[in-house]
């Protein structure tokens, strides 16, 4: 018994060093399953207020920035407010909005004078749906929460993780679809009183829906170590594709319809299903995150509840 | 300056450079603009392991430095692998002393491992090996994957290199006030 105190007297640190070593590994393990629940985290109290005192000061270097983005982002939304201009409420223009696969660019042309066929066949079509569909009252309302990013990394090599300074008390739940004025982040991992991390697109584990300008679905998953790519995998031959062309989130998922992930930067072969990948440059800068939008999907639990519902159907 | 004091100082002031500043520059080598390398972070916060005085009993070294790396964890969302990084350099971190180092460990008292007290070169030499050790051990964990070996040792090198260069520029902008 005396040896045995005297062996561990003498391996004592090695001992501890394991110990600690075994608790630092279970926290690894409990970060690398996005399920569990890892205590230290940036969205805890004392980390987000540091964080939240830096964005503070540092807002003020990047206002100039800001606003230019800001007064984007505001024409383009009174470009597709004077197309719509006729309608009388907002959630008749929920769903009367027609479903097109252009990005802001072209929109702008399109709310030309001079073009003016188009714009009175959309007209028309709206029209024809407004007098047809009046049952419909909510088609899909999502509500835009802003949130200022004060945290967030893009060199991890396997997960990301964007700390905003909007939490529970905002209404802020996990599993919501984060985007910004010109493309999409990520959704919503952890939620504490005033902060909440996300995790961004930058990571691995579940593919997000995306689809092509013609339509044709697929997933993309991220390109690991790069800051601005993700990849689309497995297109089929006959989906028309361009490099230069743009690609959208599609409604499946928790984003909103139509919103731009980025362009084709490169096509490549796929030599054993002769399918194609497609390189995509994301138009979200992620090296440059500042303000950030949380989409609150009103109806997205009714539809996951009838989707879940429906599976257990069938088993 | 009492030896505690110091030590606190230097801890908030090395966290700070960290977490304010080097946590937002995300360097690059070369790369096109699809898909280049990837970005990384130099890591400049061991410092705080790395310059603890000399004669610290070993079980409060592996506690302090488990701490140290906690509190990164805290503020880069890692889980816990700085901490287990910093773990296994402050374990290390005798043996490595005491092989660049002519004297015995325990004739030192509290003297810093510093450059001022050992020389620059052999500072240097200390700093190299020790953060290569946190570095490689850290890039492990990250990647978590022996599949691409080669890219593993590039991202350890590069980032190893930048690192001592902040620690350089740390060391002559700081270490000497503190003094």
């Amino acid at each position: 018994m005396r040896k045995l105190f005297l062996l561990l007297r003498h391996y004592w640190s090695f001992i501890l060093f394991l110990i600690l070593m075994a608790f630092s590994f279970r926290l690894i393990a409990k970060r690398n399953s996005i399920q569990g629940v890892d205590i230290i985290n940036s969205s805890n109290a004392i980390v987000g207020v540091v964080y939240s005192i830096q964005s503070q000061i540092q807002q003020y270097f990047s206002l100039k920035k800001t606003n230019a983005i800001l007064l984007q982002e505001n024409a383009a939304l009174h470009n597709q407010l004077s197309k719509e201009g006729f309608v009388d409420t907002f959630e008749d223009l929920n769903v009367t909005v027609p479903i097109v696969g252009l990005d802001s660019v072209k929109i702008k042309e399109l709310s030309n004078p001079s073009e003016d066929d188009s714009t009175t066949t959309q007209k028309d079509t709206i029209q024809f749906r407004k007098s047809n569909v009046r049952k419909v009252i909510k088609y899909a309302s999502h509500y835009y929460i802003p949130a200022r990013v004060i945290n967030n990394s893009i060199a991890d090599d396997r997960i990301n993780i964007i700390t905003i300074n909007r939490g529970a008390k905002d209404g802020i739940r996990p599993n919501m679809a984060v985007v910004t004025s010109n493309g999409i982040v990520g959704r919503v991992l952890k939620v504490s009183e005033n902060y909440a991390t996300v995790l961004s697109l930058l990571s691995e584990g579940r593919p997000y829906n995306a689809k092509l300008i013609d339509g044709t679905t697929g997933s993309i998953a991220w390109d690991r170590g790069s800051a601005n790519s993700v990849t689309m995998h497995k297109i089929p031959k006959i989906a028309d594709v361009q490099l230069g062309d743009s690609i959208y989130t599609t409604g499946y998922s928790i984003f909103p319809e139509n919103i731009l992930i980025g362009t084709i930067a490169k096509i490549e072969i796929d030599k054993k299903s002769n399918a194609r990948n497609l390189r995509v440059l994301l138009s979200t800068n992620f090296r440059n995150l500042q303000v950030v939008y949380v989409v609150k999907d009103e109806l997205g639990e009714e539809k996951e509840d009838l989707e879940e519902a429906s599976k257990k159907m069938i088993k | 300056m009492s030896i505690y004091v110091k030590n606190i100082l230097r801890f908030i002031l090395l966290i700070g450079i960290q977490v304010l500043l080097l946590n937002h520059i995300y360097l690059r080598w070369w790369g096109t603009n699809i898909s280049g390398a990837p970005p990384f972070i130099a890591y400049i916060y061991p410092l705080v392991i790395l310059l603890l005085p000399m004669n610290m009993p070993r079980w409060l070294m592996l506690l302090l430095s488990f701490g140290t790396g906690l509190t990164m964890d805290a503020f880069m969302n890692t889980g816990g692998m700085h901490a287990a990084a910093c773990l296994l350099m402050g374990y290390l971190r005798r043996p490595i002393l005491s092989s660049i180092l002519p004297n015995k460990m325990e004739e030192f008292k509290q003297a810093t491992p510093s450059a001022s007290f050992m020389g620059l070169n052999s500072f240097l030499l200390y700093a190299l090996i020790a953060l290569f050790i946190h570095h490689f051990f850290f890039f492990i964990l990250e990647i978590w994957s022996l599949k691409s070996f080669g890219y593993l040792l590039l991202k350890t090198l590069a980032t190893l290199v930048t690192s001592l260069f902040f620690v350089l520029i740390y060391h002559f902008l700081f270490e000497k006030r503190l003094k």
